[in-house]
């Protein structure tokens, strides 16, 4: 998949990061994974369909994401509920929703498929001959990773 | 959950945005009590929707009024804004009651609920106040 569908999610993800959690998060790594998986404790998934068609993943360590819905929510939370998962796919959500904006201005026109949470490990292997990017951001309250696999729609 | 950062500069609408940011908090406080059963829950989680869906509408309407008196270029843009997350609420109102109250579908509203209201008042609403900034400095 080409490089360049990477930086409106990271236009966004920064955006989004900013407005909903008082974070700047930084480029750590970036690499290309054999298949679609991600080991973090809690993922999020979204569909991309229209002109680009594929799977967005926003991949949290436990401690970030209750880290982040304190900071949203004032409140302690202990175990990833369904308050948590919610909030944390409502927040991968808005970002895929304004990266998409993005890719709308720039004549790229395609929509996202409401995310699905999944707790633990993630694994899809519908992934034909291309590679996922895997981006892993870093930030104040830890490093999560954005996987991105886009392919044009022939 | 309120934050200095979230205010806007015009005390009314911040006064309006204040109300809305401490029902969340009460509602998310309240749903995610682990000392109290789901029973007690449920008066919380109405209550809120009650207040919710006319509070929303009252204070959204009293922001396009001052929006639409000081001339707001983004009046279109932010109104579509409002329209979206009053869609938001009443599909939660109608869907809470169908599903009648279950404990999943409450979280599921407070986790939207809290993102979507943190996501307006410090983003969308933040362009209305640079706007009021400005205009309070021109003149």
């Amino acid at each position: 998949m080409k490089a360049e569908y990477l930086n409106p999610f990271i236009e966004a993800t920064n955006s989004v990061f900013r407005t909903m959690l008082n974070l700047e998060p930084v480029k750590k790594d970036l690499r290309l994974e054999g298949d679609l998986i991600t080991s973090n404790d809690a993922n999020v998934v979204l569909g991309v369909t229209g002109e680009l068609e594929g799977t967005v993943i926003f991949g949290f360590p436990k401690k970030m994401t209750l880290d982040m819905v304190k900071e949203m929510s004032g409140m302690e939370m202990e175990d990833i509920n369904s308050f948590v998962s919610s909030a944390l796919g409502e927040v991968a959500n808005i970002i895929s929703g304004n990266a998409m904006t993005i890719l709308h201005d720039e004549e790229i026109k395609c929509d996202i498929v409401p995310p699905r949470i999944f707790i633990g490990e993630y694994k899809s292997f519908a992934v034909e001959d291309e590679q996922p990017i895997v981006l892993t951001l870093g930030t104040d309250m830890g490093d999560f990773d954005l996987n991105l696999f886009l392919k044009e729609k022939v | 959950m309120w934050k200095e950062r979230y205010e806007i500069g015009v005390k009314r609408i911040d006064e309006q945005h204040r109300e809305l940011f401490q029902r969340v908090e009460e509602f998310l406080k309240a749903t995610n009590d682990p000392n109290k059963d789901w029973d007690q829950k449920i008066e919380k989680v109405k209550e809120t929707m009650n207040f919710m869906g006319e509070y929303v509408n009252y204070h959204f309407d009293d922001e396009e009024k001052l929006q639409e008196e000081m001339g707001y270029p983004n009046l279109i843009e932010h109104k579509e804004a409002h329209r979206k997350f009053k869609k938001g609420i009443e599909e939660y109102i109608e869907k809470l009651e169908a599903d009648n109250y279950s404990e999943d579908l409450v979280q599921e509203f407070g986790g939207k609920i809290m993102t979507w209201l943190i996501m307006h008042v410090g983003d969308v609403d933040q362009k209305l106040g640079d706007y009021v900034t400005h205009e309070k400095e021109e003149h």
